[in-house]
Order: structure tokens, then sequence, then C-alpha cells
């Protein structure tokens, strides 16, 4: 459905993409994951035609993206990063300005406004000032405002920044039925678990580039280890902590360090060690990784620096 | 499709919910515009003193001399007693004798006697005595300035008299019979009539002289015209030799008489004065309603919305015109609200002037609110916006003459203000209000308020295209 290739843009000096190359196909739930700066908001951006690439071709359904064809933006609609609303203005109205630009009037338009605040639980609400809004309901709102024209591939940048988690809980649901429905959707986001949560395949980006790309399970057979352990930073741990170093990534952050063993470092021999440092073992915890493992792994930062 | 509208009508529930908004860009001047009129005192209509006790006492059997009382009587600041009140209650005229002990009492404090020869043959004027009490200095002069100005603006016939009487006694009695039957006769072949109803009507005083109702500063063409104006019936009897006859005559008395009023007095208020304090504030307003709404409109804030909408399909172009459309109409609408305010203060004749203030109001309109798109370019935010339109707009303001006549400032100051769009369309207001012109005349300040706005609009859109929110 949109394909780019080679896309690179550049804000002066800066190169925000890097070329880019990536399909999304009809009906996926695609992820954009990585930290701020990364360049997702560019990425969107340029897909939703606000902007040109300074190399590369973007298209939707095989017809160029550009800013000089409005007309091709009618099968997309763009859930920005910022809040994209009229503060002094009503739900409703701002609905009703949004439809309208996209061509609704009259009952049809009514129809799609009243279905979009049922939706999202904002009908009672509809006559109030936005500014009366917590940051919840303003998100909620700015997603549905994105698809009154019922667009056919729906690019959410960062949704659900500062919000409450009834609020995100509401949208997720909200985007996996329209996703079910067959609104194909582009979600980007720093928060791995959102990414896990929502997305069938997920593309890891960092400093403009797409540094993986594939399904959950996919990602994680990048990874050289099956599990990753984790156990307390105390005085008592300090003499294994140090040895583990040798023997994989050791990483610590609130008090905990998180240990991902080599490939040929295996459970076994962890184990044996912990034993010969006289250290219980409910001190430790075994998981399966998580993308942050993945992320962390592929670019060597933090998604969350 | 209906980008434009649909945008337009945004902006506007957008400007209409937003309370400070509105109160800057309507009420706010309108307050503004109602005090510095007190202060300049435009609204006479509720000015000055009023029923100061005044004596009068007339002894002259000259029915110009009734005139004078009675116009005494309808002046507001005065309250005219001419009566005595006898101990029996009973009452008497006034005579002169009455008026030194009762203004030594206290009961007055001005006393006006015209006594029976008011019309000297001696000197030229009028011989009036007034006797005062100038206990308070102000009101003295008050007094004063007010007698006079009724003397003035009400029986002018009494200084013609005076004039006839001066000329007749340095001419002799023959000489001066004949004088007037020449310029009765000249008159009468000039613009046709009776001579001898002519040369009567000269000989009465009525020098055409009644004609003046308001005393003109006599290097203003404007206020001539006025003089002239069809308002001020032609006497019957007096079919012509009236009419080349006031403006000198206004000269000749506004230097006789010293009345320090350059206004009209009464309800029709067509001032100048009026129509820049209200097309002042009403553009200062303006230009700050329009460059705030238009800096926080372009605010990096926004950016999402701005997002929202080209992801639409909607072009930049459109975005662009739909923000300066907007603010022509906002402009307008405040424009003419503004008049409006004025009409009801002051008289302005809004209603007579409707179609060319409208037209003047539009593109007055469209060269602030290309003033708004500017700074909205040039201001990296909403604050800096701010400071650059206040600093910018006090200055077009001052040196456009929307505070002051420009002629009140130094030559280069002047210089600079006709580069303003301030200074063109303080001018399209004064044309169209005061000086009433037709729509014709009116097109060269149109087109160089079209040109400023088509300039700064080229300028604006060129830098907006660079903002960040768009890059
Ligand atoms: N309008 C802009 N002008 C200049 N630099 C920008 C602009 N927008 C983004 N950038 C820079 O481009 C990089 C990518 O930004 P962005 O696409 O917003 O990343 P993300 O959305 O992943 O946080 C960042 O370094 C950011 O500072
Ligand atoms: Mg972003």
């Amino acid at each position: 459905m949109l394909s780019l290739r080679s896309v690179t843009k550049r804000y002066g000096a800066l190169t925000a993409l890097d070329g880019v190359s990536l399909d999304i196909a009809r009906g996926e739930f695609f992820g954009l994951l990585g930290p701020n700066g990364a360049g997702k908001s560019t990425l969107m951006s340029l897909a939703a035609g606000l902007r040109p690439p300074d190399a590369g071709v973007l298209t939707l359904d095989g017809v160029a993206v550009t800013p000089s064809d409005p007309a091709t933006r009618t099968a997309l609609g763009l859930v920005p990063q910022s809040l994209a609303l009229y503060d002094e203005l009503s739900a409703l109205q701002n609905l009703q300005v949004f439809g309208r630009l996209y061509g609704l009037h009259g009952g049809v338009l009514r129809e799609r406004i009243d279905e979009a605040l049922a939706a999202v639980g904002l009908t009672d609400r509809r006559r109030d000032q936005v500014k009366t809004y917590s940051g919840g309901m303003k998100r909620r709102l700015n997603l549905v405002a994105a698809l009154l024209h019922r667009p056919k591939l729906l690019l959410c940048d960062e949704p659900t920044v500062g919000i409450d988690p009834q609020s995100r809980n509401a949208i997720f649901d909200y985007l996996e039925a329209r996703n079910r429905a067959g609104l194909t959707i582009i979600y980007s986001t720093h928060y791995m678990e959102e990414a896990t949560r929502l997305c069938s395949r997920i593309a890891i980006i960092d400093h403009g580039r797409i540094h993986a790309l594939g399904t959950l399970d996919e990602l994680l057979t990048r990874l050289p280890f099956e599990e990753e352990i984790g156990f307390p930073a105390i005085p008592a741990t300090a003499a294994l902590a140090a040895e583990l170093g040798a023997q994989g990534t050791l990483t610590t952050l609130d008090g905990r360090h998180r240990f991902e063993p080599r490939a040929d470092f295996p459970l076994s021999a962890f184990y044996a060690r912990t034993e010969a440092h006289g250290l219980a073992p409910r001190l430790f915890t075994a998981a399966r990784p998580t993308l942050e493992a993945v992320f962390l792994h592929l670019t060597g930062r933090n998604l969350r620096e | 499709m209906a980008v434009i509208p649909t945008l337009v009508r945004k902006d506007i529930a957008n400007f209409l919910r937003n309370r400070a908004a509105v109160s800057l860009t309507f009420v706010v001047p309108i307050v503004l515009i109602y005090i510095f009129g007190w202060v300049f005192g435009l609204n006479q209509k509720d000015t000055g003193p009023t029923g100061i006790r005044l004596a009068v006492v007339n002894a002259s059997p000259n029915p110009a001399a009734q005139k004078l009382v009675d116009a005494l009587r309808a002046e507001k600041a005065f309250r005219v007693v001419t009566t005595f009140d006898n101990p029996d209650r009973t009452t008497r005229p006034l005579t002169e004798a009455d008026l030194r002990p009762l203004i030594r009492d206290g009961r007055f404090r001005f006393a006006v006697v015209i006594p029976a020869d008011v019309v000297r043959t001696d000197d030229i004027g009028l011989h009036l005595q007034i006797l005062s009490d100038p206990r308070n200095d102000i009101e003295a002069q008050t007094v004063n300035g007010l007698l006079q100005k009724a003397i003035f603006s009400n029986v002018p016939e009494l200084l013609g008299q005076s004039l006839q009487a001066r000329a007749k006694q340095f001419l002799g009695d023959g000489r001066f019979n004949q004088f007037n039957r020449g310029i009765a006769n000249s008159v009468a072949t000039a613009f046709g009539g009776d001579p001898a109803q002519i040369q009567r009507t000269i000989e009465s005083g009525s020098l055409g002289l009644d004609r003046i109702t308001r005393p003109a500063k006599p290097a203003d063409p404007t206020l001539r015209r006025l003089d002239n104006a069809p308002a001020a019936a032609p006497t019957p009897g007096t079919p012509a030799a009236a009419k080349p006859v006031p403006a000198t005559a206004a000269d000749f008395f506004s230097r006789l008489v010293k009345i320090d009023q350059e206004q009209v007095v009464g309800k029709n208020v067509q001032s100048p004065a009026a129509t820049r304090l209200v097309g002042g504030w009403a553009i200062m307003f303006l230009l700050f309603a329009v460059s705030g709404g238009a800096a926080a409109f372009f605010d990096e804030e926004n950016a999402g919305v701005f997002q929202r909408i080209l992801s639409a399909p909607v072009s930049r172009a459109q975005l662009l015109w739909s923000r300066f459309l907007y603010g022509v109409l906002l402009g307008l609408v405040q424009l003419l609200t503004m008049f409006l305010a004025g009409h009801l203060m002051y008289g302005i004749d809004v209603f007579g002037h409707l179609g060319n203030l409208i037209a003047v109001s539009v593109f007055a309109a469209a060269a602030c609110s290309s003033f708004g798109m500017l700074i909205a370019a040039l201001a990296p935010n909403a604050t800096a916006a701010s400071g650059l339109s206040t600093l910018l707009v006090m200055v077009m303001s001052a040196t456009g003459g929307a505070w002051f006549p420009m002629s009140f400032m130094p030559e280069f100051m002047q210089t600079i203000g006709k580069f303003t769009l301030v200074y063109w369309s303080m001018e399209g207001f004064q044309q169209v209000l005061w000086a009433e012109r037709s729509f014709v005349e009116l097109l060269p300040i149109l087109g160089i308020l079209a040109g400023i706005t088509l300039a700064v609009m080229t300028v604006a859109i060129w830098r907006l295209n660079k903002k960040s929110i768009f890059a």
C-alpha cells in the first residue's frame, strides 16, 4: 500500500531520514519503534505529503505522495504527534472543521461525527471547549479527527504521549478494532510495550535508519540469547556482576542488573557461577527478552535515553 | 471544495470564543475612543458649565437686541434672569441700577447690559457692558467666551448694523446711501434681483452674515465650504448678494470676535478630529488584533494543526490566503463597528457615506491583515511577534497620524508617516467622512492601500514558506 524507496530527508546539515526503504501492506498494523529524534515524525510527515523528500520516492498505491498534489491525500489520515486541535472550539466544532476540509457535509458529516465521538466516549462533552478536556480526552479526539473521512491508511504519530492508562487502553482498543475492520495503520512510538501489544510488524528506527524490520518473534531471533536475567545490584552480587561482564552484556538500571548472556554462555554455566558465589536462586529472574533488548543490541543505545 | 470558507469560518469561530481577543478588538477601542473623545472635548453635548446665573438688562429697542437675549437664554450654560424680585413677592424688570448691588451681594456673578445705543456710530463692534465678579478666573473666561459666542453666532445683524453705522459716519449720509445703492445695483446686475430690496437688506445690516452659523478658521477650505452649505437656506430678498460675502465676513469677524472654537456645535459633528480619533484607534487596535492573531496562528504551538490541515486535501496557498481573508473580514467588521460607535458618540455621518466607507474599510483591513501576516512571518514565535508588532504599530500609528494630526510632527516624521498603511487608511477615512469624496476620487488612495497589501503579502508569503512549521 505505502512504499518508500531510499527516502532521504535533511534539515540543513542534519539527516533526519537516511535512505529508508519500506513496504507496508494493506491491512497491516505497522510499528515504527525508536527513541526521540530517530526520525519517526519526519517519516510520517513525508508519508502524509506534508513535505517532499530530498531523495527517493514515496508512493501510495502506486501514486507518488507529494505536497503539490493535495488530492492524493484523501486516502490517508494523519494523527500528528502534537495535539492538532483548536482549544477554543468544542469537540463538535473541531470535527466539523476537519470533516469539511475533506469535503464532508450535511447528514454524512453529522453521522460520522456522532460515530467518532461515541467511539472514544466524548459524546457527553462534545459541546465543551477542548481546552477544558483532560490530556487523555484531547488525545482521543486528536485520534478520531483523522478518521472522519474514512482513510485507507492511518498515520499515528505517538498518539499516547502524556496520557492516562484508561485513555491509552481506549485508544488501543479503538485502533485494534479499526485495524480488524481493514484499516492499515502505521504507528510510531518509543514505548516498546505499545509496539509489542499492537503491531504485527515492527521497524526499529534510529538516526534516520531502519535497523531491523519484522514481526516481534523475528526481531527477537536477532538476539544471541534466549533469556535475560535480572538480579539486584547489591554488595553481595558485586563480585558476580564483575565476572559476568566478559560473558555477555550487563546493564544496570534502577538498582537492578540485567544480564544478556552471549550465545556460547549457557544458562547452566550461569547458575553454576551463582552457586559458587553462594547466591540464592530466588535473587534471580529469568525472562523472555523484550524489544528493549533488541533495540539495545542493535543500536547500543537504550530506547529511553 | 469549500476549503477557504471552512477555514475562515473556523478562524471566526475561534476568535469569537476568545474573549480576550474579542474585547481587545471591539470593546477596548470603543472605550478608548470614548475616553479620548471626552478628553479632547468631542462630545460637547455633555461637557462645559451649566446653569451659571446671568443677569440681563436689555435697554435697547433694537429687535436684534431681543434676539441676543433669546440666544443667551438658549445657551445652556446660562440661567438668564431679567426680573427683579420685590420684597412683596411681585416682580419687575431688572434695571442697570440693580445690578451692582446684586453682584456685590453675591446674587449674581455675571451680568450683561445691552444699552439703548447697542449699535454705535463711533466704533466698530457692539457696545455691550459686562459686569462680573471674577471670583474664578477660568469661569470668567468661559463666560466671556460663551457671551461672545452667543453674540457672534446668533445675532450677526447687530455686527452688520454696527459696520453700516460706522460706514455711514465715515462716508457721510449721502455718499453712504449712494455707496449702498451702488453695491445693490452691481449685485442686481450680476446676480439678478430687485436693487431697492437688496439695498434695504444691506442697510438692515444683514450682510448675509446670518448664514455664518459656525465660526471658521479662515484657512480651512473645508470649513468654508460648509459655511456655504445649502443647510443655511438663503433669506428671501437676498437672492445672490449674500453669496460671496460669508467667507470674507467670517474672516473679518473671526478677527473681531475671539472665539476659540474650531468645531461645529451640536449633533452633526462631522469633525475631522472625531474621524481621526475613531479611525486612528480602530486601525491601531485592528493592527494589534491581526498581528497578534496571525502570530499565534503560525506559532510552533500550532504545528500539529498545520500538519492536520495540510495532510487534508488543502494547499498551503489556501491556508495562507484563508488566514489573510479572515483578517480582512475581521478588520471590515471592526472598522465599521468603530465608526458606528463614532456615529453614536460623535455624530460621524456613517450612513451618508456607507458605500465609500465600506470600500475604504475593506482596503484598509486588507492592508492591516497583510501586516499581521508579515509580523507572523518575521517573528520566530508569538512572544517575539507581540514585541515586534507593538513597536511597529506604535510607530506607524504615531507617524501615520492616528494619534494627532501629522502637521504636529517634525517634517521627517511626516515623511516616514506617508509610508505607513495607517496614514493611507486615515487619509481614506478623512476623504470619505470629512471631505465627502466620491468613489472615483477615492481610487488613488484605494490603489495605494492595495499596493501596500500586495507588496507586504508578497514578502509575508515568501517568509512564511520558510517557517519551520512548513519546512
Ligand atoms: N523542522 C525541523 N527542522 C530542523 N530539524 C528538525 C525538524 N524536525 C525534526 N528535526 C530534527 O530531525 C531529527 C528527527 O526528528 P523527528 O522526525 O521529529 O524524530 P522523532 O519523531 O523520531 O522524535 C531530530 O534530530 C530533529 O531534531
Ligand atoms: Mg516525533
